[in-house]
Order: structure tokens, then sequence, then C-alpha cells
């Protein structure tokens, strides 16, 4: 039983920093969420995975492929879908050009079948109405699914998000949302992200990330359930908590360790995650 | 740790997944018509056409030597490689400069393709230029007036030159990262090429074989056969220099293996081989037939007869024997005496002593009755030869016409003048000056004559009569009208004009 991706003992320096640290992981098809603070490493992880870095140690495979290879890397490519952070884009591109070049770039040689699968994708990410428009009179939720759609041309195995709904409006993030889940259906996504409704809501899986380790790898409910009993409701925020604030009702949620009696509340996997990330400060 | 499946997952693809040149080859077609869509190429294509639209019909007045006509065919193309060369080296650093490069270097195709793929994209655009080339020499050579031999190697300077732009365009975004380095790069050149920094060394051959346009400075055709310009060798040259280029903006990208590098070296033993027969030094051979054709050519030359003259051509001219014929006719139609039967010798005659650089005059011919005629037509040169013919006529041969200064000038020109369409405008193309008022230099494919004022006022009023009476009145008065120190005022009188007012001295 082989995982998509199987990661052991990836690390990566930069100067003095570890940006990875012995970084091992399997991940399978559906959506693993990749949270963590900034700096944490995770779009070094993801630049890894998707073969745009190489490791300075570890190793890992993708869909069976060795990237350390250079045929394997190419295998890893063929089969890899990348959206990278803030995605550059060629603005008098039209969103049709711009992923027809990718699909070009990935090989895609048959240009019938190609401009099928080009069109089925903007439909598909509802842009098939400005699929001729140039890009840079397109809003940043629109060229946000030209990238996915990007992503997702030429069918990949393997789709790596790096967070694809920063600066994106509620309404906007919830179709990306969409998006991902049925991008997720049959294929292994990795999504990195800042957004703990995200991962809630999209993800079978979630890896957290601190200093350059994986500090935490579980299903979201194990993730919330790390908090269970560590979050409590107080008149004025308590002092021994690791975090608190004050909620719209005017009572204070606190997360860490509750005094004897507390009033506690039901967690989220937002409180397991501030623990976790809390944990991983300590032990370093 | 995770969940593992029962079987390793793959990738589904697109069944259209096929080798990675033909990937290069999908991008060279996508950027391809990116390129010929680029605001840039559409008006350097507009004016290029403008400008064949414009240049081609009078090109050597309608007459075009075919070894003329293909060399003109290649600045144009010059506008055309130089919005390539912009053009491609934007779109080479496109994806840096929009910051698409952190996603296209995880795709399949690689630097090393992408760099091929655009330098591949160029072609399209080099066959574009290949046809308006063909157009345009077409347009000329398929012309009733056309003679003379192309060279394929000629016509292929301009496509070539496109093709070297578009290479250079490549290559200098893999060197320099900035789009202003393709502008900088473009005033460098005419620096080069224009400002006298490139060594063009002396003499047909050299140096300045090695800049991709070679011209020359002439106006006169001479046979194909005399022109010696290495064009093969100059478009191998050109090829080999635009494949090592593009060939070494791949190596720059990272391309590498056997193959790769076989090519290069293929690419560039081309050029070196190209450059240096090129400009190798000229052929004896060339030298002794330029002067043979120079000083002797009837050895050369083939002859036609046509009502008991003789028209004797270089090969290639032998074609527009009959519209010398046709000149002949007219003049002697309207003279007199035995001057209306007088068989004539008409000898083509051109002086290629220094090949395309040759700026010599053809000295009159002391044969009697032997006409001079040129490798060009058309335009003032109909009239030009009109009156070599008539002058003849009236002397008895070219060399009796030098320094004539008398009277019979107002014959000469008339007769030379009266039969052409437009016969004031023809008098105007035939003088030095294009005047047709005062004194002038008229010229002929020999030496040239002298009209006073009170000639060119004699002619222009006798041009104004019917034809056929001053024809009639030219044949008989034609003894003393061709009567050596004739004056205009009596040659006036006898054709039924006023006598000149003006001066009557030759300048």
């Amino acid at each position: 039983m082989t995982p998509t991706v199987s990661a052991s003992g990836l690390s990566l320096r930069y100067g003095g920093t570890h940006a990875l640290d012995d970084v091992s992981l399997r991940l399978t098809p559906g959506v693993t969420g990749l949270i963590g603070p900034n700096g944490a490493g995770k779009t070094t992880l993801l630049r890894v995975l998707a073969t745009a870095l190489p490791a300075d140690g570890g190793a890992f495979t993708v869909l069976g492929q060795d990237p350390a290879t250079s045929a394997g890397r190419q295998e890893v490519r063929r089969a890899l879908g990348y959206l990278p952070q803030t995605p550059g884009f060629h603005p008098d591109f039209t969103p049709f050009e711009f992923v027809d070049y990718v699909a070009i770039l990935k090989e895609l040689t048959d240009r019938g079948a190609r401009h099928r699968e080009v069109r089925r994708l903007l439909e598909q990410v509802d842009l098939g109405e400005v699929r001729g428009k140039r890009i840079k009179k397109l809003s940043g939720g629109m060229r946000q699914r030209v990238a996915l759609a990007a992503a997702l041309i030429g069918d990949p195995g393997f789709l790596v998000l790096d967070e694809p709904t920063v600066g994106l409006d509620p309404e906007q993030r919830m179709r990306f949302r969409e998006l991902i889940a049925q991008a997720g259906e049959g294929r292994t996504v990795l999504l990195s992200t800042h957004q703990t409704e995200d991962v809630a809501m999209l993800c079978h899986r979630v890896l957290v990330m601190a200093g350059g380790r994986i500090r935490f790898d579980g299903t979201p409910a194990e993730l919330t359930a790390r908090a269970a009993g560590r979050v409590w409701s107080s008149t004025e925020r308590d002092p021994g908590a690791k975090a608190g604030w004050r909620t719209g009702t005017g009572s204070f949620r606190n997360v860490g360790l509750p005094p004897v009696g507390a009033d506690l509340l039901e967690p989220t996997l937002e409180d397991g995650y501030l623990l976790t990330l809390d944990e991983a400060e300590v032990s370093a | 740790m995770s969940t593992v499946l029962a079987q390793t997952p793959t990738a589904t693809g697109t069944e259209s997944r096929r080798t990675p040149w033909a990937a290069v080859l999908a991008l060279a077609l996508f950027e391809a018509r990116r390129l010929l869509l680029r605001a840039p190429m559409l008006l350097a294509f507009l004016l290029y056409i403008a400008w064949i639209v414009w240049r081609t019909p009078d090109f050597e007045n309608g007459y075009p030597a075919l070894q003329d006509a293909d060399r003109a065919t290649q600045s144009g193309p010059m506008l055309i490689a130089l919005a390539l060369l912009v053009c491609v080296n934007q779109a080479m650093l496109r994806s840096a400069r929009r910051d698409t490069e952190r996603h296209f270097a995880v795709l399949v195709l690689r630097p090393w393709q992408r760099t091929a793929g655009h330098a591949l994209s160029v072609v399209p655009v080099v066959l574009l230029v290949a046809v308006c080339v063909g157009a345009q020499f077409g347009w000329m050579a398929l012309g009733s007036g056309a003679v003379g031999t192309a060279s394929v190697g000629e016509l292929l300077v301009g496509p070539l030159t496109a093709l070297l732009a578009g290479a250079f365009g490549v290559l200098l975004a893999r060197l320099f990262s900035s789009v202003l380095a393709a502008p900088l790069a473009i005033v460098l050149l005419f620096f080069l090429l224009f400002g006298g920094a490139f060594p063009a060394g002396s003499g047909e051959r050299g140096t300045r074989w090695l800049t991709p346009i070679v011209s020359e400075n002439t106006s006169t055709a001479i046979p194909s056969g005399l022109m010696d310009r290495p064009a093969a060798w100059h478009a191998l040259y050109l090829l080999g220099l635009a494949l090592t280029v593009a060939l070494v903006a791949v190596l720059v990208a990272g391309g590498r293996g056997p193959v790769l590098m076989g090519s290069v070296a293929a690419a560039l033993a081309l050029a070196l081989t190209g450059g240096i027969v090129q400009t190798g030094a000229l052929p004896d051979r060339t030298t002794v037939a330029r002067a043979r054709a120079t000083n002797a050519p009837e050895k050369q030359q083939v002859c036609v007869r046509r009502d008991g003259s003789t028209y004797c051509a270089f090969p290639e001219w032998k074609p527009r024997t009959a519209t010398w014929a046709s000149v002949v006719d007219h003049v002697r139609s309207s003279a007199g005496g035995s001057a209306r039967t007088q068989p004539v010798l008409v000898r083509q005659r051109v002086y290629a002593t220094d090949g395309l650089a040759s700026d010599g005059a053809i000295d009159p011919s002391a044969n009697p009755h032997q006409v001079t005629v040129g490798t060009g037509w058309g335009g003032p040169r109909v009239p030009e030869f009109s009156a070599a013919v008539s002058s003849v006529l009236v002397t008895g041969s070219e060399k009796a016409t030098s320094g004539l200064c008398d009277g019979r000038m107002v014959t000469i020109m008339w007769l030379a003048l009266n039969w052409l369409p437009d016969p004031v405008k023809s008098l105007s193309n035939v003088r030095l000056d294009d005047s047709v008022t005062g004194s002038a230099i008229v010229l002929s494919p020999t030496n040239p004559m002298n009209m006073t004022s009170g000639q060119t006022s004699v002619v222009r009023e006798l041009l104004d009569q019917p034809r056929e009476s001053v024809a009639a009145k030219v044949k008989s008065h034609w003894a003393e009208l061709t009567t050596p120190k004739v004056t205009s005022a009596r040659a006036a009188e006898l054709l039924g004009v006023k006598a000149p007012k003006e001066q009557d001295k030759c300048d």
C-alpha cells in the first residue's frame, strides 16, 4: 500500500535557519491541510515537493517517482499541479491563452484535445464567460481561479496549493473552497493555508508545521480534540490562559490550562492549532 | 500517520501527451501566433508591405534586371527583423517580468526547451517575410520588361536577416534580463553597421560581407555573370550564424547533450565556411570577363537582325532588342534622305570593369551608324536612346555627335522626341536638370550632348506642331538640316517656326 507522496527526513537550511528539519510525511488522496505560522516552512515544503527547490537531505517520491533523478523529476512534474503563493500572470493573455500556455508546458500537444480541456476547466472554475477577456481586466478572485485552472490542467494526480484563498473576499473564498473540494475528489491535494476554517471545511487530514518540523499529523477532529477541556469562558481574561479574547457576548474565551471549576466550552480546530503551536514553542 | 491506499495512485493524465519536441513545436506555434499579433510586428509588416507597394512598380523604371531586383528585396525585411528582435526578446522575458517563472519552472518543459520553442517561433515570421520577398520579386519578375537572372542566395538574405535578428533576440534575453537590452542592441548595431564602426574594408569582397545586407552603390545593371557576388555563400553564412546564435541561446538555457553540441558545431562550421569563402578575393577570371565585356562586348553578345538593322545584346537582354528596334523604327520613320532606310547597328555596351561599383562613362563609338544602348530601360532611358539613334542618323556616328553645337541639334531632338507619348515630359527627362527651357545637357548612353536656349525654344515649338506636318518638312529639307554648321535660326526657318530669340551658343 503506497501513498501518493512519501517523504522521509527532508531537511533544508537557509544559512543558519532550518527551513525544513527532518520532515517525514505520507499523503493520500483527498485534501490535506498544511497550517502553521509565517516562517514555519510551509512554502518551502511545498516548493520541495513541487520540485521547485531541492532539499539538502532526505528523500521523497510522488506517485512512485523519485525526483532526485532527472527522469524521475520529469515524471513527477507530469503528475503535478502547482498553484504558487501569489501566482504571477501574463496580463495580456486571456484566461484561455494562459491555461493553454501552461498546458503546452505540461506537454499537452494535441491542440484539439488541449483546447477542449482548457475550455472544460475554465467552465469548471466559472470563467467560461470571461475566457476571452484579458487577465489584466479580471478581479483578484477571477485571477486566482485562472491559476487554479492552470494547476488543474493535465489532470494531475498531486495538486499543491499554496495559500490559494489569500486576499479573497468571503464569497470568493466559499466558491474557491467548492473548487478545491471538487479538485480533491480522486486526487491528492496538499493545501497550505492560514485559514483554519478552510482546513475544517475541506480537509480529511491536517498537518501543523512550526520551526521547519511537522508538529501534528492527524484528522481535523483529532486536532480539535487536542483542545478538549482546555477552552473555557470567564468574565475577565484569565491571566493563566495561553490565549484569551473577548467574544461578541462580552465574556472571555480562554485557551490553555483551565482553573478548577471553569466554565468549559466546546473547542474548535483553531483552539487545537493554537495549543499545538504553544506546545511546539515549549518543546523548542 | 495517514491511511494508505491499496495500490499506488497514478496520475490520470491526458491521452494527448506526447514527446517533449511535440510540446516545443506547440509552444513555438503558440508564441509565433502571439508574435505575429504584437503591435510592433503588425506595424512593421504594414510598413513593409507599403514599402513594397510603393517601391516595386517603379523599380528600374519598370524594366528591372533581375540580378538587381533580387537585391532590391533585402532592405525591407530589416524593418521586420528589428521588430522581431524586440518582440521575441520581450516574449522570452515575459515569465521573468510577470513572475510566472516560479510556476513554469515546475512544469514539464525545461527552460532550454522553452528557449528552443521561442527560437522556433520566429520561423513562421521568417516564412512570412519569405512570402513577401517572393511576392515583391515575383511582381518585378513577371513584368513584361524584366530581364536577367536572379540569385536565390540574394533572395534569401531578407528572410535570413529576420531569422538572425530573431535568434539574436532570444540569445539576448538569455544573457540580459532587461527589456532595454534589445533596443540598446539595435542602437549599437546601427552604430556598428552605419556609423562606420564596422571594419567594412575596401573593394568588392572583404569584411563588408560579414554584415547581413551587402549593398552596392550603383545604378547600372551589368550581366549577372560579371557580378560574382558570393550570394549563396553569404546566405549560408547568415543561416549558419542564425543557427549558431539560436543554439547558443539553448545552451545558455541549460540545454546539453551530444545532439545539441553537434548541432552547434555544425552551425558554427556553416557560418565559418560561408563567412570565410564570401570574404575571399575576387577570382581573376571575373576581372578578365569584366574587362572583356567592357572593351569587347561583341564577343559575349547575341545579335538579332530586324528590318536590315542589327541589334546586339548581352544574352540576358536579348528579349529587349524588339523594344530597341521599335525606337529605331519610330525615329527613322520621321527622318529624311538615306537615313530613312539607313541600317544601324545597335550594340549594348556596359562599363563593368569594377563590377557593380563601376561608375565609368562609355566612350562614344567611332563606328559609322553604330548606336550604343545601355542596360537600363524605361523612363528617361527611352528618350536618351532615341536621342542617340537620331544623332547617329543625323551625324553618321556617335563620335561625330560629340561636341556638336549647331542647328542639327534641333533635328536630332525633334526626331528623338516627337513620336513619344508625352514629348515635352520626355524632353524634361532627357535633360540633366529636368528643365524644358534654357540651355541644358542632354543625356545619352555615351557622352552627353549640349542643347542651347535657342535650340530648346525651337524644339519646344516644333513639338507643339502637328507631327506629320513637321515630319514632311524634315524630310524635304533633310540635306540642309543635317549639314554641319546649320544654325538653329535656319533650322527653325526650314521647319516653319519662329527663329529663336534666345542665346544660340553652347555652354
